[in-house]
């Protein structure tokens, strides 16, 4: 492991020497919403002391909201098809947490399960992930529950851990996060340090591991069980937990346009939408809320497992967090681990 | 224990045990201490989980319509504050409630979201009295004055300068629905969002599928929004929704003269005809 020492002051000289020559996301405020977008000068960085986690998921920089997938148009000589262009743009994200960058290595398996999607993988490779470790944790966190760890290196290029106000332990995890120190190496010292310490606070708030096997089991076993509905009655079914959530994937492709020219694209979509499963015929397989809560459950811990031997969760939180009605996925994992 | 959060689980208890409702839908603790969730209790022994308390945030008249709910509950009683007392009497009006079926345990909450505020058990059991209440004693705290000044600074702006602002706005939608789902006046079997056949509305979450959706809710709540701001709160990109369902509503107040769910007698301008009505506008 490559460990050196960046000094919190040398931050704004990092970034700018990535600025330029990439494209730079990091979170950013707009009113009082904290969310990844991209940023034109340092100063627009919010400090990581200052969210848990930003809004929104790293998702979207690589799977986002509305993509063409091609262009098409309608002349006299027939219809001439163009598909979109897939190389992207050099991309650095800055300051996403351990839980985000984990959700990647998630996300890798069902993006070339049986087929490598070019968008997803294209911008992967463009991209370079600069994540930063939490010092402290709210009680929608739960990383640890899942067996991460809010100082973890999946999925992250460069994991920075603040020592202190003043310095970060920089662990160079890839060739790409080699290439980021490459760009300044003097900004980064030779050196080592205690990268638990600081993250006590966190580690002190977030739960104890789940005891993930058998709520699997529990949930291959339990499709019919009565106890979704009661489960599910506050749910109002909404895609505020799936789309601000950085593993759940589920799109719709769609023509757009007029007559003559427009756009397929592919759009987020939602298992909580009544259309979701809606079925040509009129008929609904999934018909009433139960039916979708446990397709989200299901999905994330146990269909995901069977397919690709990992969770569909990376316990960021922000479902939790942000849910209108506080739906708790946590406690529902609790619950069904207690039963 | 609160007093306010006594005399609630006391007034769930009595409905409960008498049988007067199978199912009350109330608030009870979230995951933080400013978090409240909705609760379904169904036996007087869990009124237990009821709080009332100035986190008490969701519109619960929002469950009344809920298929999976109505099938299995026939006697609901709701716990509701005034905004939330409002959109118990437009469904009525619009029948997707019906009066006989529906018990509101109508509550106060003066300062919502401010942990001091006082909280109270409205005395007012029926939903006459609980009308009574709105129109003599809500009615002119219903809009508050930051809210009114920020619809009058919205109603400045010439109509180039609202689209610039709208455009913006709109422009953070990602289309994830929540303020429809957290609406208890979006209860459409068949929004006009999810049809598909032909799609009326672009899924995509670009300027025109989110100009096309917004701007189709909010001309639909026309009228019929009763202010209780659960689109903007569940909003998870912070879209300034109810300003816009304010200076709607401001404009139908100025031209109706009609505010909804004061009175379920009342007529909703944009489902009533009178032989009186302007005609102008039809070329």
């Amino acid at each position: 492991m490559n460990t050196t020492i960046l000094q919190a002051a040398s931050l704004p000289a990092l970034l700018d020497a990535i600025r330029a020559r990439a494209r730079l996301v990091a979170p950013a405020r707009d009113g009082e919403r904290i969310h990844f977008r991209p940023i034109a000068s340092a100063a627009e960085l919010v400090s990581h002391r200052d969210y848990i986690n930003p809004r929104n998921s790293i998702k979207e920089f690589f799977f986002p909201r509305t993509e063409p997938l091609l262009r098409f148009d309608r002349a006299e000589a027939g219809i001439a098809v163009a598909p979109a262009d897939t190389t992207f743009p050099p991309t650095v994200i800055f300051g996403c947490r351990p839980c985000d960058a984990r959700s990647l290595l998630v996300m890798d398996p069902l993006w070339r399960w049986d087929y490598t999607d070019p968008f997803w993988f294209a911008r992967r490779d463009a991209t370079t992930v600069i994540a930063i470790s939490c010092t402290r944790a709210d009680e929608a966190c739960f990383c640890t529950a899942l067996g991460s760890a809010p100082n973890a290196t999946d999925g992250a290029d460069l994991l920075l851990t603040p020592l202190d106000d003043a310095r970060y332990l920089v662990e160079t995890l890839t060739p790409k996060g080699q290439a980021i120190t490459s760009l300044a190496p003097d900004l980064f010292a030779p050196g080592t340090g205690d990268k638990q310490a600081p993250c006590k606070p966190a580690f002190d708030t977030l739960p104890p591991r789940l005891d993930l096997d058998r709520i699997t089991a529990w949930l291959a076993a339990n499709f019919e069980s009565d106890r979704w509905a009661p489960w599910s009655y506050k749910c109002w079914g909404c895609g505020c937990c799936t789309f601000l959530c950085p593993t759940c994937h589920c799109f719709d492709i769609v023509d757009e346009g007029t007559y003559r020219r427009g756009q397929r694209r592919k759009n987020w979509d939602a298992c909580q939408f009544p259309t979701f499963t809606l079925h040509a015929s009129g008929h609904n397989p999934r018909p009433h809320q139960a039916a979708r809560w446990r397709q989200r459950i299901e999905h994330k811990f146990n269909y995901y497992v069977q397919k690709f031997s990992v969770r569909s969760c990376v316990g960021c939180g922000r479902c939790i967090r942000h849910c209108p009605v506080n739906m708790n996925i946590l406690a529902q994992l609790q619950q069904i681990a207690s039963l | 224990m609160s007093t306010a959060t006594e005399a609630l689980q006391a007034r769930a208890r009595a409905l409960l045990e008498s049988g007067e409702a199978d199912l009350v839908i109330g608030y009870g603790q979230g995951t933080n201490p400013r978090t409240t969730t909705p609760v379904f209790v169904t036996k007087a022994d869990d009124v237990g989980q009821l709080v009332l308390n100035p986190f008490c945030r969701n519109n619960l008249a929002n469950w009344l319509t809920r298929k999976d709910l109505r099938g299995r509950f026939k006697r609901i009683a709701v716990v509701a504050k005034e905004p939330d007392i409002r959109a118990i009497i437009v469904l009525i009006q619009e029948e997707q409630v019906s009066r006989e079926s529906v018990r509101v345990i109508g509550v106060r909450i003066d300062r919502p979201g401010d942990p001091e505020s006082p909280c109270q058990v409205l005395p007012q059991t029926t939903l006459d009295e609980l009308q009574k209440h709105l129109r003599e004693s809500f009615q002119a705290r219903d809009l508050t004055p930051e809210q009114l000044r920020e619809v009058e600074e919205l109603e400045k702006k010439t109509p180039a300068e609202r689209w610039a602002f709208w455009r913006q706005q709109l422009d953070k939608c990602i289309r994830c629905h929540a303020c429809r789902q957290a609406c208890p006046m979006c209860y459409c079997d068949q929004c006009i969002a999810t049809l598909n056949q032909p799609q009326w509305l672009d899924t995509s979450a670009h300027p025109q599928g989110n100009m096309a959706w917004n701007i189709t809710r909010a001309f639909h709540l026309a009228g019929r929004c009763i202010n209780c701001g659960e689109c903007e709160r569940a909003c998870p990109v912070d879209i300034p929704l109810m300003l816009l369902n304010r200076f709607i509503a401001r404009q139908v107040k100025a031209h109706f003269g009609f505010l909804a769910g004061y009175d379920t007698e009342d007529y909703q301008p944009f489902a009533a005809y009178k032989c009186d009505d302007s005609q102008d506008f039809i070329l």
